[in-house]
C-alpha cells in the first residue's frame, strides 16, 4: 500500500473539513479522488503531504508515519498543485531545474531530468520563455514538468486541468496515463467526473470531507438503481402517454421537451426494447434514439441527493 | 543543494524589476533629487569674487600704493586664486563704464582727489567695495596722523603693525570635516535604502512558507530542510541588498560628491550591519504578520518610512527633538543608529560614539533572526 489515512479530522474553527477521512491507494493504480468544490479534497491533500495539521487521524505512506521531515519519504513523491507554483523570473528551463534541483544534487543528471521533464510536457520551443509568456495550457504544462522532473514513485495531481483548454487537457491526461505506465502511482483529484471516469481505475467520492463510495468506476455505477437515461426524438406525444410511461416497472421519470423523450431507466437489462416496444404498441413515430449508461454524476445525486457540479 | 538555491535566489531577486526598482533605482533617484534641491542651497551661499574694474589713468600712478593694496586681495596673480576678495579688470574711463553697463563689475575705481568708488545699484558686493576703500581710507589717514606726530618714528614699522589684524581668539573644529547639515538627509536616504531590504528578506519569506506562496508549498514538499532553504534565500537577498547600497555608496561619492569623510571602510561596514538589520527586519515582518503579502508590505513600508521620519529623513530637526524628549526612541530606531553611526563618523575625532551605535544596531538582527527562527521552524500550518 503506498498511502493509508485512517480517522483523519481537520477543523477549520466550527467547520469540519475532514470528517473520519479514510483513504487507502495501491501501488501503480491511478486513484482518483472526486468530489464538488469544497468537499476537502485540497485539505485531503494538504494533510496527507504534511503542510496542513490536522486533529486527528494517522497518515501513512510507504508503510511510514508522514511527518513534515520524512525526507526519505518525500524524496519519491512529486505534487502539482492546483495553482501553478511557479516563479515568473526564471525562464521554463530554470524553472524545472530549480525544483528538480531541490531532490537531485547531482547537475549532470539533473540536467537530463530536466531535458526529459521538458520534452515530456512538449515544452521543447519554450524552454527560455518566462511564464508570463506562456498561455494557460502551457502554464499547466510547466506546473506539471516541475511536479514530475525528479522521476517520483508518487504523483498527486490537485486539479492540475482548471481552467485549461480541451487541447491542453487532453495532452495532460494523456501524460498522467503516460506516468502512470512507467510506474508511478497516480492520485488525481478533481471535480471533472469526465476527467476521473476517462483516467482513474479506482475513484473515491468525497462530499462534506467524508469518503461516500469507493471503487472502479463500474462498481460505483454498480451502486446504484438507475440504469441508462434513454433520448428518443418523438414529434408528438400525450401528457396520457407520459405517465403512462413513468408508471411502467422499468423507467423513473420521463420527461418531453422540444421533441425529445427523456426517459431514466432503472438498473437491469431490455430497458431501450422495452420502451420502444411500448412507444410502437401505441403507434408513436420515432426519430433518433440515443442511450447513455449512468454517470458517476448519478451516482452522486443517488447518494446525495444533489448534482456533483452544485 | 544550499549553493543550488542560492543561485536561483539571486536570479529571481535581480530579475524582479518591481524589488530592483524599489532597492536600487528609488534611493538613486531620490539621492539625485537631494542632491539638487541642496546644491542650489550651497550655491546661494557660496561666496564668489567680486569683479571691480580700475581705471588705468594719469592718476592712477599716484595711488600706486593702494592699487597694490588691492591686488594683494585680488586674483592677479596666477599661482593664487584661491581665497581672493576681487577680480580686478583694468582699462580707461570709458571701458570702465562700459563693463559697468554690462554688468560685467560690480563697481569701477578712479582716482581724482582721492578714491572714487562708481556702482550701478546698492547691494552686498557693493558695499564690501565700499567698505574695503574706506577702511584703506581710514588705515592711511591714521598712518598720516601717527607719523605726523612721532618724529623718528619707523614708517615702515608703523604701517606694518596698523595694516596687521590679530585674532585673539582661535576657530577649532571638533570634527573631521567642515560642517554640512544637508548630509544628514543622505545618511538617512543611506539608512532608509539598508531597510528597503526588507522587500528582499519578506519576498524571500515569503517564497519558502507554504501557506504564504504556491511556491512555498511546492518547496516544503520537497525533502529539504527549511531553515537551509531560509539561510540560502536570506544569504541572496543580503547580498544583494549590500551590493545595491554600495552602487549606492558608489554615486553618492564619486558622481554627486558627498562627502563621507576618510573612513569609507567605517562607512562600507555601517552599511553592512545596516543592510543585514534591514533585510532581516523584512524577514521578521513577514513571519510574524499573518496576513496577505500586500498587508506586509505596508506594514513594512510603514515602519520603514515612520523610522526614517524620526531620523531626519523629511525634516533634520525631528532627530534633536527625539534626542531630546525621547532619548530612548533613538536607540529603538534602527534606521536612526545608522544614521548617528555615520554621524559619528563624520563628526567626531574618535570612534566611541560609532561603536556604540554599532553595537546597539547589531542587536536588532540577532532578535529579528530568532524571532523568525522560532516561527519558520514550525513547519505545519494551521491553513493554506
Amino acid at each position: 500500500m503506498i498511502i493509508k489515512v485512517e480517522n483523519l479530522v481537520k477543523r477549520y474553527g466550527d467547520l469540519i473539513a475532514l470528517d473520519h477521512f479514510n483513504l487507502q491507494v495501491n501501488d501503480g493504480e491511478v486513484y482518483g479522488l472526486l468530489g464538488p468544490n469544497g468537499s476537502g479534497k485540497t485539505t485531503a491533500i494538504n494533510c496527507i503531504l504534511s503542510l496542513l495539521k490536522y486533529d486527528k487521524g494517522t497518515i501513512e505512506i510507504y508503510n511510514k508515519p508522514m511527518k513534515p521531515d520524512a525526507y526519505d519519504i518525500k524524496r519519491n513523491i512529486g505534487i502539482i498543485m492546483q495553482n501553478v507554483a511557479v516563479f515568473d523570473e526564471l525562464t521554463v528551463f530554470e524553472n524545472i531545474d530549480y525544483f528538480c534541483g531541490l531532490y537531485i544534487s547531482d547537475k549532470s543528471t539533473r540536467r537530463t531530468l530536466v531535458d526529459e521533464a521538458i520534452e515530456f510536457v512538449g515544452l521543447n520551443d519554450f524552454r527560455k520563455f518566462y511564464p508570463k509568456k506562456l498561455s494557460g495550457g502551457l502554464l499547466r504544462r510547466l506546473n506539471i514538468a516541475c511536479g514530475i522532473a525528479h522521476k517520483p514513485k508518487l504523483i498527486i495531481l490537485d486539479e492540475p486541468t482548471v481552467a485549461v483548454d480541451p487541447q491542453s487537457r487532453n495532452n495532460i491526461l494523456e501524460g498522467i496515463q503516460r506516468l502512470n505506465k512507467e510506474g508511478a502511482t497516480i492520485v488525481y483529484t478533481s471535480h471533472y467526473m469526465e476527467e476521473v471516469e476517462q483516467i482513474c481505475t479506482r475513484i473515491s467520492i468525497m462530499d462534506k470531507g467524508k469518503i461516500i463510495a469507493t471503487g472502479t468506476n463500474d462498481e460505483l455505477k454498480g451502486m446504484i438503481n438507475s440504469g441508462e437515461k434513454i433520448t428518443v426524438e418523438v414529434f408528438k406525444i400525450d401528457y396520457s402517454i407520459l405517465e403512462d410511461i413513468r408508471k411502467q416497472p422499468n423507467f423513473i421519470s420521463a420527461e418531453y421537451s422540444g421533441n425529445l423523450l427523456v426517459v431514466k431507466s432503472n438498473k437491469g437489462k431490455n430497458n431501450l426494447v422495452a420502451l420502444l416496444d411500448y412507444l410502437k404498441s401505441k403507434d408513436i413515430a420515432i426519430g433518433k434514439i440515443y442511450s447513455e449508461p449512468p454517470t458517476l454524476n448519478d451516482v452522486f445525486l443517488e447518494i446525495t441527493g444533489k448534482e456533483l457540479r452544485d | 543543494m544550499f549553493l543550488h538555491n542560492f543561485k536561483y535566489r539571486i536570479k529571481c531577486i535581480v530579475k524582479d524589476k518591481q524589488m530592483m526598482f524599489w532597492t536600487l533605482l528609488f534611493p538613486i533617484i531620490l539621492a539625485t533629487l537631494f542632491n539638487l534641491a541642496f546644491s542650489n542651497i550651497s550655491s546661494a551661499e557660496k561666496f564668489t569674487k567680486i569683479k571691480i574694474g580700475i581705471v588705468k589713468d594719469s592718476d592712477y600712478n599716484n595711488n600706486k600704493d593702494f592699487v597694490e593694496f588691492l591686488e594683494s586681495a585680488s586674483n592677479h596673480k596666477k599661482d593664487d586664486h584661491e581665497n581672493k576678495l576681487f577680480d580686478i579688470k583694468y582699462g580707461s574711463r570709458l571701458e570702465a563704464e562700459r563693463l559697468l553697463e554690462d554688468g560685467k563689475v560690480e563697481g569701477y575705481i578712479y582716482f581724482e582727489n582721492g578714491t572714487k568708488l562708481v556702482v550701478k545699484k546698492s547691494g552686498i558686493y557693493q558695499t564690501i567695495i565700499k567698505s574695503v576703500i574706506d577702511d584703506y581710507t581710514q588705515s592711511i589717514s591714521t598712518i598720516g596722523t601717527i607719523s605726523k606726530y612721532s618724529n623718528g618714528a619707523d614708517k615702515n614699522i608703523l604701517r606694518e603693525s596698523i595694516s596687521n589684524r590679530v585674532d585673539y581668539m582661535k576657530e577649532v573644529s571638533t570634527s573631521r570635516s567642515a560642517p554640512n547639515t544637508t548630509v544628514n538627509y543622505f545618511y538617512t536616504l543611506i539608512a532608509m535604502t539598508c531597510f528597503y531590504g526588507g522587500f528582499l528578506g519578506l519576498k524571500e519569506v515569503t517564497s519558502i512558507q507554504a501557506n504564504q506562496s504556491t511556491q512555498g508549498a511546492r518547496i516544503n514538499v520537497a525533502p529539504t530542510h527549511k531553515l537551509k532553504m531560509f539561510f540560502g534565500s536570506m544569504l541572496a537577498a543580503t547580498v544583494i541588498q549590500i551590493i545595491d547600497i554600495i552602487l549606492l555608496l558608489i554615486y553618492l561619492m564619486f558622481i554627486l560628491k558627498v562627502d563621507f569623510g576618510n573612513q569609507v571602510l567605517f562607512v562600507l561596514l555601517t552599511c553592512i550591519i545596516g543592510s543585514i538589520t534591514g533585510v532581516s527586519f523584512g524577514t521578521f515582518i513577514a513571519s510574524i504578520v499573518k496576513k496577505g503579502e500586500g498587508i506586509k508590505v505596508g506594514i513594512l513600508i510603514g515602519f520603514s518610512m515612520t523610522m526614517s521620519f524620526l531620523s531626519g529623513l523629511m525634516y533634520d530637526k525631528m532627530k534633536y527633538i527625539v534626542n531630546e524628549n525621547a532619548p530612548i526612541l533613538s536607540y529603538l530606531n534602527p534606521v536612526n543608529l545608522i544614521t548617528d553611526a555615520f554621524y559619528s563618523l563624520y563628526y567626531y575625532s574618535d570612534h566611541k560614539q560609532y561603536f556604540i551605535d554599532i553595537s546597539v544596531l547589531c542587536l536588532f538582527p540577532v532578535v529579528f533572526s530568532i524571532i523568525t527562527y522560532f516561527v519558520l521552524r514550525r513547519q505545519r500550518y494551521a491553513n493554506i
